[in-house]
């Protein structure tokens, strides 16, 4: 591992967490993003308009050089002069020595990402012509020497003042710290740029293959400016952003500003073909057609979705890291968990190998994509490829490989702990504080202690009196259920029995391997699958129970992923993937059994945390807040109810314990807020970050499973 | 969908978006509003429709003062800029302006204000719709500037705040003008 370089993020990280005003920006941001998405979505079917999308960017890919030539013919046969750059460096040489040959002193730019990704400002400037940037936000950014946080809003982690001094700089008079006159600044100083530039550069949106066109999807106008005043035109254009016909371009341009700043449309959009007229002459135009690593991207089958982008930014918007440390952090070039992709093939891996374990996998982005990539997959896998090649690290992987993926030594460890934390727990069940080099662990939130007895050790001692049993399940109950909430799993039994239901558990169950695959470690998330599938399904059981929503997505999903080229097992993993299913869920949906619970809680006002795997990995919301309701609780919605606690597994833990700390933090503003006396989940891995953030700053709510309100309510019949 | 739902849908979503939506009877009506709204100059390029109701003259009769050529000179002092419109996007207010003719981008991308003189008949009813009629502008012509316009231009990259007029025009008037043209291929 390059130690130098996770020390520096490291220190980046600190750095970002410690300017709780951008932490405030971002978080503003994100709340107006998702109403003003929402609103231009209103009589749309998101679901549908991404299908088209993402089915229309996958048929390009397949047909790719085809449609790229006939884009190429139909640009030539309007005039524009196409170059294919292979490189980043290519790309810059052709239009330095473009720009050299014009003899020109000044190009103006309009934002341009495949700009930033090949640093094209810095190779005009060296080559002693300057390159303007015209955008509000990249003018900002190159006057303050920064780069870009964010692929739409490039300056959003400045502020008005900052800008003011910038402006007052370039003015030479003192400019007041006024949004508007701001702007007005920027108008008036840029404006006769463009008409004394000799070239104008611009990206695009879209290139066209039916046209050989580009369109241009703008606000400011600048675009427009830099298009037409210059008497040179140079478009530079990733391969990736090919569309067949003009309808596909529509789709896109119906989804991107909507979902990228919640416009049913920008103020521009451009389509531009061809060598138009320019001052009483035809115009010279440009296409640097750019592949930097698309064509590599191509070739990975597990990555290519990536191409599919449409660069609006929404998936670092909704990104609870990005909120808490922004996009120079949480980014390279591209920000955000695309970034975090394209930076893998487009500036290197190492580039991108810090930024692969940020993610926290909380699928946020994944539910916003317009063009349906699972970034968190595709994230999962970048990160299996940083840990082949550079090692997880010795002690990670020797817990993996040798602990884990032996059932009896990992178990048998577990309960060595049980004992080994006596000193610390002093007999209770949290941890508050942990001595030495483990004390950062519990300054923010309590940590449970493990179990005196494991759920397995218990399980058969709880005695299930079903005569006839309409279904007997297996529980699978995943490591925290199992070694740290037993009493949710005898919970579960209970509320089983009273719905003639008889509930089992394979002892030879291991770890779901999530923890692995977060890690890295995809050989030993492979061995676990197999051996939970043979425990699993051993006894034919009519369904398998989860209580954990990680397992469950490891259950239903993972599994059947890992072993699909497998015919010694892809077919056990369908079966397993088949009949598993959340307790909350199965009990609305199976069994029906909600009128079992009617009315008979102790009323309470509870509040519903949405875990990030129950509700974008398994697609459950409804089921629990509908049995809390039945029961006799009085439901209360929190701001934010789907956004992750920070948990994380090894995340909160080991990997970026910071992070975590600062969005669960938030969360646990949310809980406070909504007025509730308790908070419901459906994961133990969320109550052990939820509860221990509430315990720590002694706010009195507590935090519960569903199923272990369920088995309250019983007992009070 | 009805036209006079049509025109309700688009002059909504113009405004929404900042644009003024006003309906005028003739061009020399539409010409009475441009000098109430403008003092300096306006820049008039050729386009059909403006050709065929005498434009020019009818500005000029109501006051207005016009640039009607050498555009790269004196675009950067003219306060206004005035075209017509091929057709408009009722679900987004968005006019389309075949740009090609290098008058028509000076006039409509320099000035802080902008005129766009629209028959309420030429009205698509979304994006997807207005597919036909580019398609037919990129058949028809080899080489093509095409321009979808939403209201004023804009910026939100200083903290978010939504601010109006950047590099573009400040303001968008609409006049909708009945009677104007009937054909979407010419503006």
């Amino acid at each position: 591992m390059n130690k130098q370089r996770s020390k520096d993020y490291r220190q980046r990280v600190d750095q970002a967490l410690a300017t709780p005003k951008l932490q405030d920006a971002l978080h503003q941001f994100g709340d107006a993003f998702l109403i003003s998405r929402e609103k231009a979505f209103a009589g749309h079917d998101f679901e549908a308009l991404r299908g088209n999308i993402s089915a229309m960017k996958t048929e390009v890919r397949e047909n790719h050089d085809e449609l790229l030539q006939q884009f190429i013919d139909n640009a030539k046969a309007a005039g524009t002069i196409i170059y294919q750059a292979k490189t980043a460096a290519d790309a810059n040489r052709y239009i330095t020595d473009l720009a050299k040959k014009k003899g020109a002193k000044l190009a103006v730019k309009s934002k341009s990402m495949v700009s930033e990704e090949t640093h094209l400002s810095a190779a005009l400037e060296k080559a002693g012509i300057q390159a303007l940037e015209t955008d509000l936000g990249e003018w900002i950014v190159q006057l303050a020497g920064q780069r870009p946080s964010h692929m739409v809003m490039p300056a959003i982690h400045m502020f008005k003042e900052e800008i003011a001094d910038l402006f007052s700089k370039e003015t030479g008079q003192q400019e007041p710290a006024e949004i508007e006159h701001l702007v007005e600044v920027a108008r008036n100083q840029l404006r006769q740029s463009y008409l004394d530039a000799d070239i104008g550069i611009t990206g695009a949106n879209i290139a066209v293959a039916e046209t050989g066109g580009i369109a241009l999807i703008t606000n400011e106008g600048n675009a427009r400016l830099a298009s037409t005043m210059p008497k040179v035109h140079v478009a530079l254009v990733g391969i990736e952003k090919l569309v067949p016909t003009l309808e596909d371009a529509a789709r896109i341009i119906q989804v991107l500003p909507k979902n990228a700043t919640g416009q049913l449309l920008t103020s521009y959009v451009t389509w531009i073909r061809g060598a138009v007229p320019c001052a009483g002459e035809d115009k010279e135009f440009h296409i640097v057609l750019l592949d930097n690593g698309r064509s590599a991207l191509a070739e990975s089958p597990q990555c290519r979705d990536a191409l599919n982008c449409i660069r609006c930014g929404a998936c670092a918007n909704v990104c609870p890291v990005y909120q808490s440390v922004g996009g120079h952090v949480f980014g390279h070039v591209y920000i955000g968990a695309i970034g975090i992709i394209l930076t893998a093939f487009y500036h290197g891996l190492d580039n991108a190998a810090e930024l692969v374990k940020a993610c926290i996998g909380c699928r946020s982005c994944v539910a916003v994509c317009p063009s349906n990539i699972d970034l968190e997959e595709i994230i999962l896998h970048l990160r299996e490829k940083v840990g082949d090649d550079e090692g997880i690290g010795a002690g990670k992987a020797l817990v993996f490989r040798k602990v884990m993926q032996n059932r009896k030594l990992f178990h048998t460890m577990i309960k060595a702990a049980s004992f080994l934390q006596k000193p610390v727990t002093r007999g209770e069940r949290t941890i508050r504080h942990l001595p030495l080099f483990f004390s950062p662990l519990t300054e923010w939130r309590t940590l449970p202690a493990v179990a005196d007895r494991a759920l397995r050790d218990s399980f058969s001692q709880k005695s299930q009196k079903i005569d006839k049993p309409r279904y007997r399940v297996a529980l699978f109950g995943g490591c925290a259920n199992d070694f740290l909430y037993p009493e949710l799993g005898l919970d579960l039994i209970e509320v089983m029995n009273a719905l003639d239901v008889e509930v089992y558990y394979p002892l030879e169950q291991n770890c779901c391997g999530i923890p692995a695959i977060y890690s890295g470690e995809k050989e030993t998330a492979v061995e676990l699958a197999k051996q939970n599938i043979k425990a699993m399904l051993a006894d034919n059981p009519d369904y398998v129970l989860t209580t954990c929503p990680t397992c469950a997505m490891a259950l239903k999903h993972n599994f059947v992923e890992h072993l699909k080229d497998n015919p010694a097992w892809a077919e056990r993993a369908e079966q397993l993937s088949k009949i598993t299913i959340d307790a909350a869920s199965f009990i609305l949906n199976q069994l029906a059994g909600a009128e079992l619970f009617a009315d008979l809680a102790k009323s309470e006002k509870i509040t519903y945390h949405d875990s990030c795997h129950l509700k974008r990995g398994v697609g459950v919301w409804q089921e629990p807040r509908h049995l809390i309701e039945k029961s006799g609780h009085e439901l209360v919605e929190m701001e934010h109810a789907d956004r992750c606690c920070g948990f994380g597994g090894s995340y909160s833990l080991t990997s970026h314990p910071d992070i975590s700390k600062k969005i669960l933090q938030d969360k646990v503003a949310d809980i406070q807020a909504s007025g509730a006396t308790c908070v419901a989940m459906d994961c133990p891995g969320c109550m052990m970050q939820i509860r221990g953030g509430l315990e720590k700053s002694d706010v009195p709510i507590r935090a519960q499973h569903t199923i272990e309100l369920l088995a309250e309510a019983l007992r009070n019949k | 969908m009805p036209r006079a739902q049509l025109i309700d849908q688009f002059s909504e979503a113009a405004i929404n978006v900042g644009a003024e939506v006003i309906s005028v009877d003739s061009i020399s009506a539409a010409a009475d509003y441009i000098f109430a709204k403008i003092e300096g100059s306006l820049l008039v390029p050729s386009f059909s429709s403006g050709a065929r109701f005498k434009l020019k003259s009818a500005l000029k009769k109501a006051g207005v003062s016009t640039e009607v050529d050498n555009f790269r000179a004196v675009a950067e002092a003219a306060e206004g800029g005035i075209t017509g419109v091929n057709f408009a996007i009722a679900d987004t207010g968005t006019l389309v302006l075949e740009s090609t003719a290098e008058d028509i981008r000076l006039a409509t991308t320099l000035p802080p204000k902008q005129f766009a003189l629209l028959d309420p008949g030429k009205i698509v009813a979304d994006g997807m719709e207005a597919v036909k009629p580019l398609r037919q502008m990129h058949q028809r012509d080899s080489r093509n500037y095409i321009a979808y316009v939403t209201g004023p231009s804009r910026t939100a990259d200083i903290e978010r705040v939504l601010t109006i007029g950047v590099h573009g025009p400040k303001e968008l008037f609409i006049l909708l003008v009945p009677g104007l043209s009937d054909d979407f291929l010419e503006m």
